[in-house]
């Protein structure tokens, strides 16, 4: 790091002799060394837990996993495996539909609307695009199948976060769609997932099953707290 | 940083250099410039969806946050109450500490406001972030322990006009050349209200006590309301206080041992969070390389194929279809930026072949910026990149944007050509570059109300 040499200090001057540690006299010689001991002790303590949070399980953090996700959570928590090892290699559309009770006491389906497909021509042509067109869904979905089983139940208290955030995310963004019938009373909601494999590149000889794949959640109803995304 | 292969002076030497100087001034001041903007431009693109995204009735409501955080203990102000009007206070504060931090106001102060201003923020709605999002969340704490205002700050041009204001009155060479050595440390050094060291040169500082005063009153509220747990609290009146000390020490016992021992802890903690910085760096880089390898698309070489065809990550479907014609292109591009990540952490031994994957990774975010739809993760990541510039480069951007700086002043208020060439004179940089007072002409004094702030963009 041979750059860092010319930047010596804030005064672009070497450091003299009288300066740093060695212009303490002893007691102080004392303080600072100690306070040296344990910035460096800290500071190997904290890059070794990174390292072992960022690495594979192995021996070693299978050993002292708890030590490290104490150390490492919340504040230090850290995801660098951005398509890797392999990158995603399908599109995952979530669609949303809902029930509604009419003025006059019938019951109202909407079609199903493809919220995934909203964010992606927002995404389209946009050099800024906002983490409520390309992470909130995305990420919600995401949220929702890594803390539900196949069947859809939730394990514990996350499984059941997500599913409020996944109903909540439809009951806004089907009601941008729907709001001219204000008097309409929103009764529930249903959300599916069209996952569609990507086809690989044609000079690649792979061929993929076209066929989507759906994954349909049960309706949920909605309560008046979900409401309160809409009075904005 | 210290070299251990040479005995016997190495390590004394090395000793010497971590306790007596804040280390690559320009790198951290160019860090930064770069965490805070890319937090700032992220705010203002934001500003119409905040509520949305993180306001108390947004789809991740208040109460599902809530939920959520007595399970996992992450730090956010916005969980303190409900209101509408305190979330926009927290919103507030989050845009113009981040300004203020960039442009190096007050930066030990307003590095602790952009860290709990940026973690509040982040932490209320952690399935709204990306990686970007995650880059700023570290860096806003290691930030904290870092001198990053040494150069190319508010602070720092301060510091200058002191220390020349000091010189005036003392000219008698001793004083002058004390002075030149605490100047700089001044400038951007760990408390922060101790900008007036010394008395009688200038009139005493009065911003700084009140800014600190008034910090002090506010978690003080906040600690007797018990919204802090007992870690942050612990955390946040250790760097009050010792703000507060270092200020009392500059004035009552500026050349006093306990003030220098201040330094040399202020110097140590500088340069362990710049390390820690550069492996988080390699670390990052490490990761994303190391995993890939293992995966099947990496080593047929059509992984950068797939992203270009998610509909989430392909803003411009027309050029992802051109790129993804060529495939030999796709394959030489997917195995160059594993080997790119893969490599880096070791290239930083040699300096050369350092700087020239340093503009290759540097390209490819701003690539990936455009292509990918990332600015934010970009930007973010491009920041990180820079704490490896080489100073000398650094210091010719930071000489030339001043000259620009001073040409396009001179030009708005029309005045002739020569006084915008003394500026632009070798000293230019000194004054805002090392706080040098004795290298600064006269008349090369910046307008009032006109920040050196030089922007710094680290394109490659």
């Amino acid at each position: 790091m041979d750059g860092y040499e010319q930047g010596r200090g804030a005064g672009g001057r070497p450091p003299g002799p009288r300066a740093g540690i060695a212009a303490l006299s002893p007691p102080y010689q004392v303080a600072a060394a100690l306070v040296l001991a344990v910035v460096a002790l800290v500071t190997c303590v904290h890059l070794a837990m990174v390292f072992l949070h960022v690495a594979p399980p192995n021996t070693v953090s299978k050993q002292h996993g708890q030590a490290v996700d104490d150390w490492v959570y919340p504040e230090f928590e850290q995801n660098w495996k951005l398509f890797a090892p392999n990158p995603l290699q399908q599109n995952v559309a979530v669609e949303a539909r809902a029930k509604f009770r009419t003025e006059d006491g019938g019951i109202r389906h909407t079609e199903w609307h493809g919220l995934s497909a909203q964010d992606g021509a927002a995404i389209d042509g946009n050099l800024v695009p906002s983490h409520t067109q390309q992470n909130q869904l995305r990420r919600a979905w995401d949220y929702y199948t890594s803390t539900h089983d196949t069947q859809n139940r939730p394990n514990g208290t996350r499984g059941e976060l997500s599913e409020e955030y996944l109903r909540r995310i439809a009951v806004l963004r089907i009601g941008r769609e729907e709001p001219a019938r204000s008097t309409d009373d929103f009764l529930s909601v249903q959300v599916r997932s069209v996952t569609t494999n990507v086809q690989p590149p044609s000079w690649s000889g792979e061929k993929l099953d076209p066929k989507p794949v759906i994954r349909l959640l049960p309706w949920w109803n909605v309560t008046s707290q979900d409401m309160e995304v809409r009075d904005r | 940083m210290n070299r251990l292969d040479r005995p016997p002076t190495a390590l004394p030497r090395g000793l010497g250099r971590i306790t007596s100087a804040a280390l690559g001034p320009y790198q951290t001041a160019v860090i930064r410039i770069g965490f805070s903007a890319t937090w700032l431009l992220f705010l203002l693109r934001e500003l119409p969806h905040r509520h949305e995204l993180y306001g108390p009735q947004g789809p991740w409501s208040w109460e599902l946050a809530h939920r959520l955080i007595l399970d996992n203990q992450a730090f956010t102000a916005l969980m303190w109450t409900d209101g509408r009007v305190w979330f926009e206070c927290v919103y507030g504060l989050a845009i113009v500490s981040s300004v203020l931090l960039m442009l190096g106001w007050r930066t030990r102060t307003m590095s602790v406001l952009f860290m709990v201003t940026a973690l509040s923020v982040l932490n209320r709605s952690v399935f709204v972030g990306d990686g970007g999002d995650n880059v700023i969340h570290l860096m806003a704490m290691y930030l904290v322990l870092t001198r990053c205002g040494q150069v190319w700050s508010l602070d720092a041009r301060r510091a200058a006009r002191r220390a020349r204001a000091r010189a005036d009155g003392f000219p008698e060479p001793g004083h002058d050349a004390d002075g030149f050595s605490e100047q700089g440390h001044d400038a951007g050094s760990y408390p922060e209200p101790g900008q007036e060291r010394g008395s009688a040169a200038a009139d005493p500082d009065r911003v700084g006590p009140v800014l600190w005063w008034i910090l002090g009153l506010s978690l003080s509220l906040v600690t007797f309301l018990g919204h802090l747990g007992w870690g942050w609290a612990l955390i946040l009146w250790t760097i009050w206080s010792a703000q507060g000390l270092w200020w009392l020490l500059g004035r009552r016992a500026p050349d006093s041992q306990p003030r220098a021992l201040c330094d040399v802890v202020g110097n140590l903690l500088h340069n362990a969070a710049l390390f820690v910085i550069m492996v988080e760096a390699c670390l990052i880089y490490a990761t994303a390389g190391w995993y890939k390898i293992q995966g099947s698309r990496w080593q047929d070489g059509t992984a950068v194929y797939y992203p270009l065809h998610l509909d989430y990550f392909s803003p411009w479907p027309a050029l992802s279809q051109l790129l993804s014609t060529h495939g030999t292109a796709i394959m030489l591009i997917t195995y160059g930026t594993v080997i790119v990540q893969v490599a880096f952490p070791f290239t930083l031994f040699n300096r050369r072949v350092k700087n020239v994957l340093l503009a290759a990774m540097m390209i490819e975010h701003a690539v990936i910026a455009v292509l990918l739809g990332l600015p934010f993760f970009s930007l973010a990541m491009i920041a990180v990149d820079a704490v490896f510039l080489p100073t000398t480069f650094l210091r010719r951007i930071g000489k030339r944007a001043a000259r620009a700086r001073s040409a396009l002043s001179t030009r708005t208020r029309g005045v002739p050509g020569q006084r915008g060439s003394t500026r632009t004179g070798p000293g230019q940089d000194e004054a805002y570059g090392t706080g040098a007072p004795q290298a600064v002409p006269s008349d090369a004094e910046p307008p009032p109300g006109d920040p050196p702030q030089v922007d710094v963009s680290p394109r490659s």
